[in-house]
């Protein structure tokens, strides 16, 4: 994992400048080896259950590990079986489509949502930048579970609120006995609302930090040169905002690329698998229909499908000023 | 420490001549109406659910189901707390919670607070291959650790064990842990500890007496991100605990019923409230010295 030439960073001077006072060698050692004690019990945790289970996950994408092997522990290794199943079943393609346009429009939604709010911010009063933050927090802090079950009792056919708003407004007709969770287009949209409502708030409260970092004197003198509002915000303040626009865009796109509990608790993924997003799937295939080695094959390929935006994400972490 | 607030750097400018600013401002003056409908509208539609939740929770049964839905509650009742924690297992599965919760915590914050200062105080060959790798474990797909874990712990006799729990929790909080307090660590400055180097401080003295007390306020935000990492997992839990007494609370509120109303949204609501006001109430109160600790783990809570 690392090599014994560990120095010490505060005290490499002073280490040097009194060291032929000192009995050398044993001091020295013990610099050396002092960061690895200190990384080695958290290094065992990480190796014996992130390191190892990846390796055990690639492996058991080879394997047909099925419910028979739950019980019995025997399984046989198949080669790339699972890998030909899963990519000549149209299925698991729809299932890639479905993730890629949901999560884009998941995104979007909460993105420019809020960078909307984060713009607001900066215009309003003491009292009322108050009340928002406070609520946005609220929406922020509230358990995926929770919220997932006030959204059930929200769009809930029959006594929802949701539908008794919507039969109101005299647009859609009579939505009362609306079956959110039984139609795919409805489905979307309430797990959308659901996920958009719970996201904007880091968005926006992170998004008006940074804005909050702007300096002043250039809108001040965009303005003075007659440059209109939208003209400013377009030019110098999301000039400003790109950085950290681009680390939360790649943030929300793995996190919403990720989402579970939210499609999991409103629709089960379904009507018909129609909101089955590839984790669902894999979550499916693998702990209800049981087929564990089919499931591996799933996490594997959007594991590697996250990959490249990991790597784009740290990639500009270190270009935003984070050092390592 | 903050990844994404970073200051921006900007030279000085020349003092403006103050007339125009001035007569802009006053123009500028009435969009604060527009913004501040705004700001209201958006504040009702963001705090709405959270208000329907507690609304719904204490109006008794006849007030939940009504085909026009009531904005307050006419005879507000603590009807629907008492059936959520006593006609459930309300009680067994907060002590799960709990146990499962506080092993977590200490295991990561221990192990994480070891971690982090070796990454942080020193240099020594594969440290960054060590970080990236702690960044890029927090973005892998639920199921990626999900599966091998579940088989390998249902070999091992750990899965519907607080045990096996515990460590799938410490694996997934352990990364970014380690990452939020190391960022309170690299905020030390060096001469701190050259002081204590030059008084002849062992580095375990320099560790315990000197680093560890500066990184107090580190320690407790990564504490409070595991804590609500821990509290609000539903899906490893609800995947190694089989028993109806081993679930934590987010599988019980996800698996609500009491047996004499069936599915009742008042109780459901209540266990609602129970399960999640008092991590919001918390939250709420602290939120202000998270936010930057929040963007720099890309932690979401």
């Amino acid at each position: 994992m690392s090599s014994p030439s560990a120095t010490l960073v505060a005290g490499e001077a002073a280490v040097a400048a009194d060291s032929p006072r000192q009995p050398r060698s044993p001091r020295r050692n013990s610099a050396r080896f002092f960061p690895l004690w200190l990384l080695t019990p958290a290094g065992i945790v990480m190796i014996a259950l992130v390191i190892v289970p990846i390796a055990f996950l690639l492996f058991t994408s080879f394997t047909d590990y099925d419910q028979r092997s739950l019980f019995t522990g025997e399984f046989s290794i198949v080669g790339f079986q699972q890998y030909v199943t899963i990519f000549t079943d149209p299925d698991f393609w729809w299932a890639i489509i479905r993730t890629i346009l949901f999560t884009a429009a998941m995104v979007l939604g909460t993105i420019a949502i809020g960078m909307g709010i984060s713009q607001l911010l900066t215009r309003l009063g003491t009292t009322m930048k108050y009340i928002l933050t406070i609520v946005l927090v609220f929406a922020w802090a509230m358990p995926t579970v929770a919220s997932s079950q006030i959204w059930n009792w929200l769009f809930q056919p029959g006594y929802g609120v949701v539908n008794w708003m919507l039969t109101q407004l005299h647009i859609f007709g009579d939505m009362t006995n609306a079956a959110w969770a039984n139609n795919a287009f409805l489905a979307y949209t309430c797990i959308w609302l659901l996920i958009v409502w719970g996201g904007v708030p880091f968005i926006a409260l992170t998004m008006y930090a940074a804005q909050s970092q702007v300096d002043p004197a250039y809108i001040e003198a965009a303005r003075l040169d007659g440059a209109s509002e939208a003209r400013i915000y377009w030019t110098i303040v999301l000039r400003f905002l790109k950085p950290t626009l681009l680390l939360v865009t790649i943030l929300s796109v793995i996190w919403d690329f990720n989402v579970f509990n939210q499609i999991w608790l409103v629709s089960q993924g379904g009507p018909n698998n129609a909101t089955s997003t590839i984790g669902i799937w894999a979550y499916k295939t693998a702990f209800v229909s049981t087929h564990v080695g089919t499931g591996a094959a799933i996490t594997v390929v959007a594991t590697i499908m996250l990959l490249a935006l990991t790597g784009l994400y740290i990639r500009n972490l270190l270009k935003s000023g984070e050092e390592l | 420490m903050s990844t994404v607030t970073e200051p921006v750097g900007a030279p000085v400018l020349e003092e403006v001549p103050a007339r125009p600013v001035a007569a802009r401002k006053r123009r500028r003056r009435r969009p604060r109406i527009v913004s501040n409908v705004v700001a209201i509208v958006l504040s009702v539609i963001w705090v709405f659910p959270v208000y329907w939740m507690v609304n719904t929770a204490f109006k008794p049964r006849y007030e939940v189901m009504t085909p026009t839905p009531m904005f307050f509650p006419q005879h507000p009742t603590f009807s629907n707390f008492v059936a959520a924690a006593t006609e459930s297992t309300f009680l067994v599965n907060l002590r799960n919670s709990l146990i499962v919760v506080v092993g977590t915590l200490i295991f990561a914050i221990v192990l994480g607070a070891l971690a982090s200062a070796a990454l942080s105080r020193f240099r020594f060959r594969g440290r960054k291959l060590i970080l990236v790798v702690v960044l890029a474990v927090q973005m892998l797909p639920g199921t990626a650790l999900l599966i091998p874990q579940f088989v390998v712990f249902n070999q091992m006799g750990l899965t519907n064990n607080y045990f096996g729990l515990i460590l799938a929790y410490v694996a997934a909080t352990l990364p970014f842990t380690i990452w939020v307090m190391r960022g309170f660590f690299v905020a030390i400055p060096v001469e701190i500890e050259e002081a204590a180097r030059v008084d002849g401080a062992t580095n375990w003295q320099i560790l315990w007496r000197v680093l560890f007390p500066l990184v107090t306020p580190g320690i407790i935000a990564s504490s409070i991100f595991a804590f609500i990492a821990a509290w609000n997992d539903y899906l490893v839990a609800y995947t190694f605990m089989n028993d109806q007494s081993m679930y934590t609370l987010p599988v019980w509120l996800a698996t609500f019923t009491t047996p004499t109303t069936g599915t009742d949204f008042g109780g459901l609501m209540a266990a609602s409230v129970l399960f999640s006001l008092p991590v919001v109430i918390f939250f709420v109160i602290i939120q202000r010295n998270l936010v930057s600790g929040m963007s720099a783990g890309a932690v979401k809570g």
